[in-house]
């Protein structure tokens, strides 16, 4: 992969998306093979890689008894990003969870729970994002929020892998498909 | 020689960066782990309770031989605490665990050695040290004597992070086998035997074998602190692959 680049991986269930994607995180080591991370194996140089790496899996990472803003401040300090507050506001105001601030995350629904973890992309301000079914649970709204914030950040050069169903128009997007 | 000094002054502002960024970090995992265990405190309380619900259904059951009783009330109340500690296991990883948390640790800056050594903190913090301040209430009510007293909360001291790290052993474990959870209690149970035998032993042991068995516990403390990260840590890590 170059910078600026992404790569949609599909298939049909069942034929291993997640788990390539979690091999490619290196959450799974591979039975053959290697992956390479700026030139050098990323099980050898786990820190390095971990530095540029953000992952989001189809799972919602937000701490359900914490409210939203308290987990976004948490992700902030965990991963010492540089995000300003001003910037979390506008975030929260685009993505329309800005009136749910201060709710704790086991009251919000599937779709804002998403939407929360999709925020931590941003929060992270990584190179590498991987993700597994981005776009599961999400509003047509929040769909293309999502589709413009993966071009600006390929705009960026920053690079992109992730497995969906979803065939979405972002350019210098390269397709895998497993079956083939 | 200006080289050496911009050298050294970039080495100093990179240590001194990174230190102050490790402790941002630190202080947010335990404000994190304080807020989460502050709002669930009624598990605390539940444990609490049935620790001192224990203690009475013990006593009652024991009759009214108050000379029989004041012999074994010392290993009832450490055995109380051993099963209130048992109780508590799920709370360790499980949760961060089933919701990826655990995942966003492993991808962060800090090793999840260095999260199971926070958690063990955290966890001793909240399901352990109410037990000093309920265990010298419940002596009032179990005409305890002062001495004895003592020497129980000398020994808790030192076994309950021993309780708290077994706790973390098993439930890493747990996370590796998703049918049977209760193995986990057992390993606690199991593993604290040694714990129970010289946390009684030291109460009820004449003066001069004291300190050799508060050293022998001191000992298996600090055997369970050199193990315990790595141990933990590998089960999390095998329990991702496997997930």
């Amino acid at each position: 992969m170059s910078p600026g680049n992404g790569i949609q991986i599909i298939g049909r269930n069942g034929i291993g998306k997640t788990t390539l994607i979690k091999i490619l995180s290196s959450i799974l080591y591979p039975s053959t093979g290697e992956i390479f991370w700026k030139g050098k194996n990323i099980h050898k140089n786990l820190d390095k890689f971990f530095y540029d790496l953000s992952v989001i899996m189809d799972l919602n990472t937000g701490k359900k008894d914490l409210t939203i803003i308290e987990n976004i401040n948490f992700w902030k300090s965990l991963f010492s990003s540089s995000i300003t507050e001003k910037e979390i506001d506008s975030i929260l105001d685009l993505l329309n969870l800005q009136y749910l601030k201060n709710t704790k995350v086991k009251y919000l629904s599937f779709g804002e729970k998403r939407k929360l973890e999709i925020s931590r992309l941003v929060i992270e301000r990584k190179t590498l994002w991987i993700f597994d079914e981005p776009f599961l649970g999400l509003d047509k709204n929040s769909m293309d929020i999502f589709i413009e914030t993966i071009k600006n950040h390929l705009k960026d050069n920053g690079m992109i892998i992730f497995a969906s169903h979803h065939n979405i128009e972002v350019p210098n997007l390269n397709l895998i498909d497993l079956e083939n | 020689m200006s080289i050496f000094v911009k050298l050294a002054s970039f080495f100093k502002i990179n240590l001194f960066n990174k230190i102050v960024n490790f402790l941002i970090i630190i202080g947010a995992i335990i404000k994190r782990e304080f807020i989460i265990t502050y709002r669930n405190f009624f598990n605390i309380l539940t444990i609490v309770i049935f620790f001192i619900l224990g203690i009475f259904i013990f006593v009652f059951a024991t009759g009214p031989d108050i000379k029989e009783y004041k012999e074994i009330i010392i290993g009832i109340i450490w055995t109380l605490l051993l099963f209130s500690s048992a109780i508590s296991i799920d709370k360790f990883y499980q949760d961060d665990f089933n919701d990826g948390s655990i995942i966003v640790f492993y991808i962060s800056s800090i090793s999840l050695e260095f999260y199971v050594i926070i958690k063990i903190i955290i966890s001793w913090f909240f399901w352990q040290l109410p037990f000093f301040i309920v265990i010298p209430i419940i002596s009032l009510f179990l005409d305890i004597n002062i001495i004895k007293l003592k020497l129980l909360l000398l020994s808790f001291l030192i076994g309950s992070p021993i309780l708290t790290m077994l706790s973390s052993i098993s439930s890493s474990m747990n996370l590796l086998n998703d049918k049977n959870t209760v193995i986990g209690n057992l390993i606690v149970i199991i593993l604290s035997i040694p714990v129970i035998i010289f946390g009684v032993g030291i109460i009820n042991a004449s003066p001069e074998i004291i300190n050799p068995q508060l050293n022998i516990l001191l000992g298996i403390l600090l055997l369970f602190i050199a193990i315990t990260p790595w141990i933990s840590a590998s089960c999390i890590k095998i329990g991702l692959r496997n997930s």
